[in-house]
């Protein structure tokens, strides 16, 4: 189970507490009632010789016998069981006040009266109720404890919870953080050193992936880039040999050949180029597109071909898809989802099904009867099954063109045999304040 | 014809120069801004090759320059950069096209060639070939003086011919320059087949005198 710190901390801190402040409490009885002995001891000490003089001036107390008002008594002693020596014990003696045994202090000694006769002395004094005393410091140690408890559950709660504030904070951010996009994250305002060294090495931390990232994109840009010189050159000494009139049937055959792969990899790497430049938002211009128009126009261009591959498109116009954004992508996108949506349709008799709403663009095709892995289909270099005429970043591009602008998404459902591409609109729900 | 290639990779300026002689151009080249704008302060050209990023200097630069001088020439830029900015730029400077790196020697033909005659023509612009003319301008084809009616790819597919007529066109390069960027599918080649079958129907049925001829399943000829 998942606790968070603040609780964590407590519940060791509750059994630690117990058992010091047990240890703590069966000291501290012990040294008090320690304490408590001594003195009263102390006084017994101090009765007995002042009894002694009492005895020798007046030699009447001789014959208290039973502990009344004076709280001590006096008998004749044997010779043999005679002794100066002070003996203090603790006894129970009934009192009538508490009707109940009550804990005394008793000193049993000896001494010899003026006539030279032992006596037997035994003074009682009433001491302290060990059980009661013991009662005492428990309560009132429990109640300690349970104030200790509470009140470092109420600090935790409050002080602590005000503390680690920046910490929630520090851990909503890295929730909320998106690749290149820290201007969305909060700031921490703390003096809590160890906090402001953790969001410290955390920006770094992002600073770092930002650039390795950065630098990746600039290579394979660059790469791209420079790969264009050479490509252009083996091609046009291609077609420059081609040009050879005795060059034999074989010879042209393979030039056309190498030729077709060089132009396959000019081509992937023009997609490269423009993945490249989507992500690095070279396409700022924008402005308001009627995507209606904009859809016929490019059916209109593919009517051709369309038509060779004998596709019915099917158009449902129920609202007017207005958006804000660059031009150029906004064919990109579109051409780059009827084009999936004609190649990958039927040999013959398939259907292109174009329904446009004021939020949202959906372009559905007969095709393949197995859906398609939602999950890989927007991945750069995912191909389906034979299929080798595709590189694979077609939809690449559309997702990025999509994730450029905040407002657009895309989702691939299959339903009824159909493979549905969806470009929505979402209007932001509030605004953020 | 004189046509001036500026162009900072040599290999390349070879193969262009090496092209379009054999195609009966007079070529001259320039491998950086300085000795680029040298000649074209000089000399007169039909046309020019301007690449954008030369040693020395920016292509665009060297354009504005020689509009100051007067020179009218028709100058195609041809970059790596195959950006939108860079191409309005450069034509807003008066470039008349602009080709975007890699390309087919076929294409940068058909490009030089228009403008050549864009520049040169008196009176229409028009390409001909035996009995059957095409007016680029406004799209129309006329054999033996009549109007033959073509789709649009149709159209594209002759115009490539007529550019280049008696060379081998590959089947791809055609794909290529009808069907645009996407032309790695395979379904565009048996587009262009079909539309090949197409337009040579068409030719036949309007008694041309050329013909598109398949050479080794690799392309066309136009005869």
């Amino acid at each position: 189970m998942q606790i968070s710190l603040k609780n964590y901390t407590l519940r060791y801190l509750v059994f630690v507490f117990l058992a010091i402040m047990a240890l703590w409490a069966s000291l501290f009885y012990a040294y008090i009632l320690e304490e408590v002995y001594d003195n009263v001891d102390d006084g017994l000490k101090n009765q007995k010789i002042e009894i002694i003089r009492e005895a020798y001036r007046n030699p009447e107390i001789l014959e208290i016998r039973e502990f009344g008002v004076n709280q001590f008594r006096i008998w004749a002693a044997d010779k043999e069981t005679f002794s100066e020596k002070n003996k203090l014990s603790s006894q129970f003696y009934y009192m009538p006040y508490d009707d109940e045994q009550e804990p005394y202090r008793v000193l049993q000694t000896g001494f010899y009266g003026q006539d030279g006769i032992p006596y037997h002395l035994e003074i009682r004094t009433s001491t302290v109720e060990e059980d009661d005393l013991m009662l005492d410091l428990a309560s009132a140690l429990l109640v300690l404890y349970v104030v200790l408890v509470l009140s470092l559950y109420l600090i935790n709660e409050f002080i602590l919870r005000r503390a680690w504030r920046p910490f929630k904070v520090i851990l909503d951010n890295l929730n909320h953080y998106r690749f290149g996009k820290k201007e969305d994250l909060k700031p921490i305002q703390t003096n809590v050193l160890e906090f402001n060294r953790l969001n410290q090495d955390i920006q770094q931390m992002w600073q770092r992936n930002e650039q390795v990232f950065e630098e990746q994109k600039l290579f394979l840009e660059n790469a791209s880039h420079e790969l264009q010189t050479p490509l252009a050159i083996t091609i046009n000494k291609l077609e420059l040999l081609m040009e050879d009139e005795s060059l034999t049937e074989t010879q042209l055959v393979q030039l056309a050949d190498a030729k077709d792969s060089l132009q396959r990899m000019v081509n992937l790497n023009k997609s490269l180029l423009m993945l490249s430049r989507i992500e690095n938002k070279q396409y700022r211009d924008t402005e308001a597109i009627d995507f209606n128009r904009l859809i016929h126009s490019l059916v209109d261009d593919l009517a051709d071909f369309i038509a060779f591959k004998d596709i019915n498109v099917v158009w449902q116009e129920k609202g007017t898809f207005v958006f804000t954004m660059n031009k150029g992508l906004a064919v990109i996108l579109l051409s780059n989802l009827l084009r999936n949506a004609i190649r990958y349709n039927h040999a013959a008799e398939g259907k292109i099904w174009i329904e446009i709403l004021a939020d949202s663009i959906s372009i559905q095709n007969t095709g393949k009867v197995d859906p398609l892995p939602q999950e890989l289909i927007f991945k750069r270099f995912h191909k389906g099954e034979q299929d080798s005429s595709s590189n694979g970043v077609g939809l690449a591009i559309v997702k990025s063109i999509i994730d450029s602008y905040k407002d657009l998404s895309i989702t691939y459902t299959f339903e009824q045999e159909k493979h549905i591409f969806r470009v929505l609109k979402s209007f932001p729900k509030s605004f953020p304040n | 014809m004189k046509i001036l290639i500026i162009e900072d990779e040599i290999d390349l300026q070879d193969v262009i120069r090496t092209f379009l002689e054999k195609e009966k151009f007079l070529v001259e080249v320039a491998k950086d801004y300085n000795s680029g704008l040298e000649k074209v302060a000089n000399y007169d050209y039909d046309c020019i090759l301007l690449d954008i990023m030369l040693p020395g200097g920016n292509g665009m630069q060297l354009l504005s320059e020689m509009r100051d001088l007067g020179k009218d020439g028709s100058v195609i830029i041809v970059s790596a950069k195959d950006s939108v900015e860079d191409k309005v730029e450069g034509l807003e400077l008066g470039a008349d096209d602009y080709l975007a790196k890699p390309f087919h020697l076929a294409e940068l033909l058909a490009r030089v060639k228009s403008v050549l005659r864009r520049k040169h023509q008196q009176g229409v612009n028009m390409l001909e070939h035996k009995n059957v003319r095409i007016y680029p301008d406004e799209r129309r084809v006329e054999v033996n003086d009549m109007e033959v009616q073509l789709n649009r790819k149709e159209y594209d597919l002759l115009y490539y011919f007529l550019v280049r007529p008696d060379k081998l066109v590959q089947k791809t390069s055609l794909a290529e320059a009808i069907w645009g960027d996407n032309a790695d599918q395979a379904d565009s080649l048996d587009f262009i087949y079909s539309q090949v079958k197409n337009l040579r129907r068409k030719l036949k049925e309007n008694q041309a005198d050329i013909d598109l001829q398949a050479v080794y399943g690799i392309g066309y000829k136009l005869v």
